[in-house]
């Protein structure tokens, strides 16, 4: 029987809390009020999914807080298979460019390959992750 | 000082978890210093690529090798670990900085994880579920739609390089390679990624002697070697994730050089998945965007086309000791350049290409590339 990962035994790579390892901070984007949290570039516009960056990666430029629009067009999609972390498959995954904003990773309501540019809208917060739903003719589904 | 590769060595690779780590590098060790025909005692510097250790892993190994006080330091750098302690040594034997290094990439992951690697939590992505083959998934995915590229083209990846790797005696995967049918009705990873697609982790060390010209004919010129690192993965880019940092290492490799993608005989690159040995054979100038995933169905990159790509087998049938990958893919290469490579022999060998890309961080084009160009002198 193979050793689960973070169970009785140590390794450099910090697997978190959801798996049986020590709780970590949380890097993924925050959801408020409906909208992605982040920061944008002051001098060039440059939106980024992250807080607590010194400075703006494009430019150098100074950044501060920004929310950003939870609708978006999806740049790629796929379905995993296979178990990772708490999720079981199968779940789907897309980056989702969102309207004047970053390029962030999102879980898809239905685990299904999306067309190139298809329109998603973020709902909510599934286990700390976003979650999106694609939205068509104006029909959330 | 010009750099030269003076010997190779590696383990055999598998899952050998029974088999003590500072084991593994001994064997890769040893065979190194003999190929290269030096006594141990002439090893100035030492330079270990590994990125899940154990820590301490650098001087567990020195204990066998009886070499205190010299030099030695470990480098992280994703899957181009191995490569970015080689980088490390060419450039520090260019500068006159030292005259012999032995460089030794190292992972054994059969004793950390039982599946596919377990994401970083503290990646922003890594926490989001989002394993490896999920990150190339997306790309392999963006080709489809984008490019046209099938799934045929994907899976004859994945047949050319297991074929190459049943010739391969160190290879981890050496029974019967699959037809296309096959890698297609393995079980989905993530779409469109199949099982056969992915390659497996791996148990393995391989070691690589760099100095400088000391006139025996059996040392390579190692013509070039970039390293880069990651940098924004920008979404306005066209660029689909991984492309733009080999792109960089490729240019500036090709530039110390002072050769053309066409002058390349024979490529070991970081197929860790189908789609990876495409993505990085377009970023390495072998065909035009989008029309990468022509060359393993035309033939171009099979062991008897124009320019072989992975004749070993690649990661996908050598595993993928993350740190001990690029230091086997630089042995291939030794030992395709001077025409030691047996059944896997290619027949035009002169000018050979490394390339090894790390990733994983969530928002960077990768963790970072290095590629080096060897010849015959």
């Amino acid at each position: 029987m193979a050793t689960e990962l973070g169970v009785g035994r140590p390794t450099k790579r910090r697997p978190g809390a959801a798996v049986g390892g020590l709780p970590v901070a949380d890097s993924r984007p925050s959801l408020v009020d409906g909208q992605v949290g982040g920061v944008r570039c002051t001098t060039c516009r440059y939106p980024v999914a992250q807080t607590g960056i010194p400075w703006c990666p494009a430019c150098y430029g100074p950044v501060e807080p920004a929310r950003f629009a939870a609708t978006g067009a999806a740049w790629s999609s796929t379905v995993v298979q296979i178990p990772v972390g708490t999720r079981r498959p199968p779940f789907g995954l897309a980056y989702l460019d969102l309207d004047d904003g970053p390029r962030v990773l999102v879980h898809l309501a239905e685990p299904t390959v999306l067309p190139l540019g298809a329109r998603l809208r973020i709902t909510g917060l599934d286990d700390g992750d976003l979650t999106a739903v694609t939205i068509e003719k104006g029909v959330e589904k | 000082m010009n750099p030269m590769l003076w010997g190779v060595g590696t383990s055999d690779y598998g899952l050998q978890p029974g088999t003590r780590v500072e084991v593994l590098c001994w064997t890769a060790i040893r065979e190194a210093v003999d190929d290269a025909g030096i006594t141990p005692a002439e090893i100035d510097a030492i330079i270990v690529g590994s990125v899940f250790g154990p820590p301490g892993v650098a001087t567990r190994v020195q204990r066998g090798l009886g070499l205190p006080g010299v030099p030695m330091w470990t480098v992280e750098n994703a899957c181009a670990s191995g490569t970015s302690a080689y980088h490390e040594a060419v450039q520090a034997v260019r500068q006159g900085r030292f005259g012999c290094v032995l460089v030794l990439g190292v992972d054994q992951m059969s004793t950390l994880f039982s599946g596919a690697i377990v994401p970083e939590a503290t990646d922003p992505e890594g926490a989001a579920s989002l394993p490896l083959p999920g990150l190339y998934a997306l790309q392999a995915q963006r080709y489809v739609q984008e490019f046209g590229v099938t799934p045929e083209q994907l899976a004859a990846v994945a047949v050319k390089n297991k074929r190459n790797g049943l010739d391969n005696p160190r290879a981890q995967l050496r029974k019967a390679a699959p037809t296309v049918e096959e890698v297609l009705a393995s079980r989905m990873i993530a779409e469109p990624l199949t099982f056969l697609q992915c390659c497996p982790t791996s148990d393995g060390a391989g070691a690589v002697i760099v100095g400088g010209e000391r006139g025996n004919p059996a040392d390579l010129r190692i013509e070039a070697s970039a390293m880069v690192s990651g940098a924004l993965w920008d979404h306005r880019s066209q660029d689909v994730w991984g492309y733009a940092s080999v792109a960089r290492a490729a240019e500036q490799a090709y530039a110390q050089a002072g050769r053309t993608p066409g002058e390349i005989d024979v490529l070991e690159v970081h197929d860790a998945f189908t789609i990876g040995e495409i993505l990085t054979l377009e970023a390495l100038g072998l065909a035009p965007r989008g029309k990468g995933a022509e060359l393993a169905p035309s033939g171009h990159t099979a062991r008897d086309g124009a320019q072989p790509v992975n004749p070993s087998g690649g990661l996908l049938s050598r595993g993928h000791p993350l740190g001990g990958t690029g230091t086997a893919q630089i042995a291939e290469i030794a030992c395709q350049l001077r025409g030691r490579a047996g059944d896997r022999q290619v027949a035009r060998h002169r000018v050979g290409l490394v390339e090894t890309m790390g990733g994983g961080a969530a928002g960077m084009d990768g963790n970072a590339c290095v590629v080096t160009i060897l010849s015959v002198p």
